[in-house]
């Protein structure tokens, strides 16, 4: 039977690009991507649409979110970036788990309790007094507040009872009812506020905390306070003395940017410190006990008038990163002919590792030679000091399965003395760039099975190992 | 809708006075993480920029950039500001 508001549900649908053409039945429709438009509304046949559970309206100039979302199902809505300032409609929206309302015109939350909410963005609003809407997000995991107005985070945060996350950044936050140190929370991010005192305790749950960019004249800490808090952060806070967390389990601590003058030497209780960042404070002196930290791999400590004591420590400890050893001034560039004998010499650094290959100086530079002067190709370089300290080259393909350019990554080399400094980072991000200007549909490499680092390396950079092995035959 | 080349020269940080063309070599020159990096960007310690300057960071880190995505959160951030002045609050 013909349904007539159907059909011109599909043809509204249809101009915006939001319905596949196989379609046939409004029960067939679960999501719908409505984002970027210049929407005020929906039309009220959307109520067809009975199975929709998610639905992007993002980017609009939605003022009030539509009385017809009450009637859906939906348990995803992404309403970011309209000018929403009336949401009570969501009141009825009793599945709904993702909620998405950042960058509105929101002053105040007018929805009642929400079972199934589980993550809530608010930020970038106009909130100000959220007391009376907190109660509505009771089984919420994570909630994001940043940017809003917030002055305080009132009693009836304790009623967020399943709350993991929270963020409230860039908020004027001053007070924090003891409710909150109740809660089961294990992430709180509290940045750019204006905090002037702080009495940390109890949060059993807690696991980072941070704190940075707010005026402190006092924090302090009871023995309760979040036994199990990994990541404590508090950069550029005023502070003019080391603060020391009680928990046993601290990896990371941060006091970029304040006034610290020492480190006291029980920081040597942290054994499990993997980060310590103490740049730009005004210390002088490390006390021996830091070179105990065994674990400690991450050091950032410029900005200091070190004296050569402090420098001794560091060497002792020896961490993998530090800033202190950072060279300045590598630059990455594009391949010349004059580096070209540099950096056949540096591919046989590579290829010592890799058993597949063998070092031939003149080969390599043969094969680089080519390499320049081949159309489809780009040869980065890392350099300091005018000298090839790094470098990574890349082949224009063609795949039949993306149906496009492709590029081959290969010859990715950094000169042990220059290792740990991220400068094989910044020749990957810029070769990606240059492959994404190209269009090319992606870029692959190949990797020595053996070579342990450099598969970490770029699983980390968000490379994805592929279950595809590389065969080859020497043709005679 | 702005071209590319309109939104790498908008201002994305007030403080350093930089715009997105500056702030993406910046990022592109270091390995440094965001809270260290966005330092040589903005030159303080404050975090107005924080959005579309954490953006930027992340596309560098991921080789792609969405260049419409920067100028939305920059246009954002101004609309806001100029809301605030108006007295929204």
């Amino acid at each position: 039977m013909y349904n007539y508001e159907w059909d011109r549900l599909r043809t509204w649908l249809g101009q915006y690009g939001a319905i596949d053409e196989n379609i046939t039945k409004p029960e067939e429709i679960t999501r719908i991507d409505l984002s970027g438009n210049s929407l005020k509304t929906l039309p009220s046949n959307f109520a067809l649409l009975s199975h929709l559970s998610i639905l992007d309206i993002r980017r609009n100039s939605f003022e009030v979110l539509p009385e017809v979302l009450g009637s859906l199902a939906l348990r995803f809505l992404n309403a970011s970036g309209n000018k929403l300032s009336d949401v009570s409609i969501l009141s009825k929206c009793q599945q709904i788990r993702v909620l998405d309302l950042s960058a509105n015109a929101l002053k105040e939350i007018q929805f009642s309790f929400l079972p199934e909410l589980r993550s809530i963005n608010l930020s970038s609003n106009f909130l100000k007094d959220i007391g009376a809407f907190l109660p509505s997000l009771a089984n919420a995991v994570r909630v994001n507040l940043n940017n809003n107005l917030i002055e305080n985070i009132p009693t009836s945060i304790g009623s967020l009872t399943a709350l993991e996350e929270i963020e409230m950044i860039d908020n004027r936050l001053k007070t924090i009812d003891e409710a909150f140190f109740k809660l089961k929370v294990t992430n709180v991010n509290l940045s750019s506020n204006r905090l002037v005192s702080l009495h940390l305790h109890t949060l059993e749950s807690l696991e980072v905390l941070t704190l940075d960019e707010n005026p402190f004249k006092s924090v302090t800490f009871s023995k309760n306070f979040a036994p199990l808090l990994k990541e404590f952060s508090c950069d550029s806070c005023s502070l003019e003395e080391f603060l020391l967390p009680p928990s046993a389990s601290l990896e990371v601590l941060c006091y970029s940017s304040n006034s610290i003058v020492e480190v006291p030497k029980e920081i040597s209780c942290y054994t499990q410190l993997q980060e310590l960042d103490i740049d730009a404070n005004k210390i002088t002196d490390l006390p021996d006990t830091l070179a105990n930290i065994a674990t400690l791999q991450t050091l950032y400590a410029k900005g200091n008038p070190l004296n050569p004591h402090a420098k001794k420590v560091i060497a002792i400890l020896d961490p993998e990163i530090c800033d202190l050893n950072m060279k300045s001034g590598i630059t990455i560039e594009t391949a010349k002919e004059e580096d070209l004998k540099e950096m056949a010499e540096l591919l046989g650094v590579l290829f010592a590792i890799e058993s597949d290959f063998t070092i031939d100086f003149e080969k390599q530079y043969a094969g680089l030679k080519q390499l320049l002067s081949y159309e489809g190709s780009n040869l980065l370089v890392a350099k300091h000091e005018n000298h090839v300290v790094g470098m990574l080259t890349m082949q224009r393909l063609i795949s039949s399965a993306e149906g496009s350019f492709i590029g081959q990554l290969e010859d990715l080399v950094v000169k042990e003395e220059y290792r740990k400094m991220g400068v094989g980072s910044r020749l990957i991000n810029k070769m990606r760039a240059l492959a994404q200007e190209y269009g090319y549909k992606r870029i692959q490499l190949a990797a020595d099975i053996n070579n342990e680092n450099a598969l970490q390396f770029y699983t980390r950079r968000g490379l994805k190992r592929t279950h595809l092995s590389i065969y080859h035959y020497l043709i005679p | 809708m702005k071209t590319k080349e309109q939104i790498l020269e908008m201002e994305i940080c007030e403080c350093g006075a930089k715009n997105v063309a500056q702030a993406i070599e910046i990022f592109g020159d270091t390995a440094l993480p965001y809270k260290k990096a966005k330092k040589l960007v903005t030159e303080c310690n404050k975090s107005c920029c924080r959005v579309a300057l954490m953006k930027v960071y992340d596309m560098n880190l991921f080789g792609h950039f969405d260049y419409d995505e920067i100028a939305y959160l920059i246009e954002q951030r101004l609309e806001r500001l100029k809301h605030l002045s108006e007295g929204m609050e």
